[in-house]
């Protein structure tokens, strides 16, 4: 018990150790670049400018811009994705589902936002800031709550973990975009678009690495497992989706074939001891998928 | 006191601290997870809620009875929580909350145009200029700035979960 709070103690004055010294870095760095223009050094300013600018384009994107990046991204998903279907009802039961599993979900203190897309194809996406879309082609093939539950915990997952704000990280410094926050989207709206151009090709067209996939699979029954669903309800769907599309990934390019995602998740299974439970609310579940 | 009354006193002491401190080590400290968790004065969904409980708050470990444990918090309160609301490892953020706060604080001077949309429902300055850039129609905007509008109050999602008989409201 005391060296727990003899750790957490340090662990405190490290952090405020860190913060202090970084923003005394910031300041310092402020008045050597306002020396160097006071005294016309106008390219010596510019490179101290610069060299702050680089350091904080490296730290992580926080949640103001966050929610820029994911609405984005959102439009370009609605936009290929034929829209969002208007179904009041079945609009207000996946809002429900995904914000019972969101309710437990390991970044709760955000909003999460569910719509269905009106598209045939089998597929699910989200966005950056809890943005979540599942398409009515999907739900076509769901056939109980614990099913959907588990499917948008996927997706929930990708938020939690913010897969897609490392892909954009990554595009940032390959575009050459150092500037922290969104002064670029301002001062460089072109280098804008071609950061979430690239998130968009990465979550549309190629998909995201089989690991992140994995997680989501894993994360997601895990979250709608806290709810109270069955936690093998999910596995029962890929197998029939497997069963429907086989594993060439041609049908189902942004993830990985469903093979290996059912052994994973298998394995994953067998280690945390989940049991079928039986509860997949599939009364509740009929009624509202005569909306679509 | 006699010699021998002293010395009985000064192991009944002794033994009073060796329990005590096994009993603190022995403790286990379970955290909460997700949002929405309540403390209840019994073991059923039925049952008043004795506190509401914040994401990531520090518990102790009473006794455990079926899905339903009993705990104690840090102010003292004590009362059951159902087991899937709890974790025993501390719950962290998704990203590096370190690193994070160093961003927030550098970036302030910098993210005016964020700021100002921050909370509020709908796309932003930012995302707009990015739709008319790459000539997103005004259904489709209309649609994602529905989508972020359309949010179910906790209440409303307690209730789903009831009508569901999904967790604690099993029973």
């Amino acid at each position: 018990m005391l060296n727990k709070v003899v750790h957490s103690v340090c662990r405190l004055m490290v952090l405020l150790a860190v913060l202090t010294v970084w923003n005394g870095c910031a300041r310092l760095q402020q008045a050597a670049e306002t020396v160097a223009r006071s005294t016309g050094n106008e390219q010596v300013a510019h490179m101290i400018q610069g060299g702050g600018t680089l350091m904080r384009g490296l730290l992580p994107i926080g949640y103001e811009e966050e929610q820029s990046i994911g609405a984005a991204i959102s439009l370009q998903v609605v936009a290929r994705y034929g829209g969002v279907i208007e179904a009041p009802a079945l609009t207000r039961y996946v809002n429900l589902v995904g914000g019972s599993v969101a309710l437990t979900c390991d970044r709760p203190e955000i909003p999460y936002y569910f719509a269905v897309l009106n598209h045939d194809s089998i597929n699910a996406f989200a966005a950056p800031a809890g943005y979540v879309f599942v398409t009515k082609g999907l739900l076509a093939h769901i056939q109980n709550e614990a099913e959907l539950a588990a499917v948008l915990g996927h997706e929930i997952a990708h938020v939690t973990q913010k897969h897609i704000l490392e892909v954009i990280q990554r595009n940032k410094a390959l575009s050459g975009v150092a500037q922290a926050g969104l002064a670029y989207a301002d001062q460089d709206p072109a280098a804008f678009q071609g950061v979430i151009d690239g998130a968009v090709k990465k979550l549309l067209d190629e998909g995201l690495d089989r690991d992140k996939e994995t997680e989501a699979d894993i994360l997601g029954t895990v979250f709608a497992r806290r709810v109270g669903y069955d936690p093998t309800a999910y596995l029962g769907l890929l197998q029939r989706l497997r069963t429907l599309k086989g594993d060439d990934q041609a049908f189902f390019k942004t993830h990985p074939n469903f093979s290996d995602r059912i052994d994973a998740l298998q394995r994953e299974g067998q280690e945390r001891e989940w049991k079928t439970t039986g509860v997949v609310v599939q009364d509740r579940f009929d009624t509202y998928r005569r909306g679509l | 006191m006699t010699r021998r009354q002293r010395r009985f006193l000064y192991h009944m002491t002794l033994l009073w601290v060796l329990v005590l401190g096994v009993t603190v080590a022995a403790a286990e400290t379970l955290y909460v997870q997700g949002r929405s968790a309540v403390l209840r004065d019994g073991k059923t969904s039925l049952d008043p809620v004795v506190t509401r409980l914040q994401h990531g708050q520090d518990l102790t470990l009473l006794k455990k009875e079926g899905d339903w444990l009993e705990v104690r918090t840090e102010g003292g309160k004590t009362g059951w929580i159902y087991r899937t609301k709890v974790t025993s490892t501390k719950p962290e953020g998704g990203g590096n909350s370190l690193l994070e706060a160093m961003g927030k604080s550098l970036r302030e001077g910098e993210a005016s145009a964020v700021t100002a949309s921050a909370g509020a429902r709908g796309l932003d300055k930012t995302s707009e200029a990015y739709a008319d850039r790459v000539g997103i129609t005004q259904q489709h905007r209309d649609e994602v700035d529905r989508m972020t509008g359309y949010q179910i109050p906790d209440q409303e999602i307690e209730q789903f979960l009831r009508e569901g008989r999904l967790g604690e409201y099993a029973q």
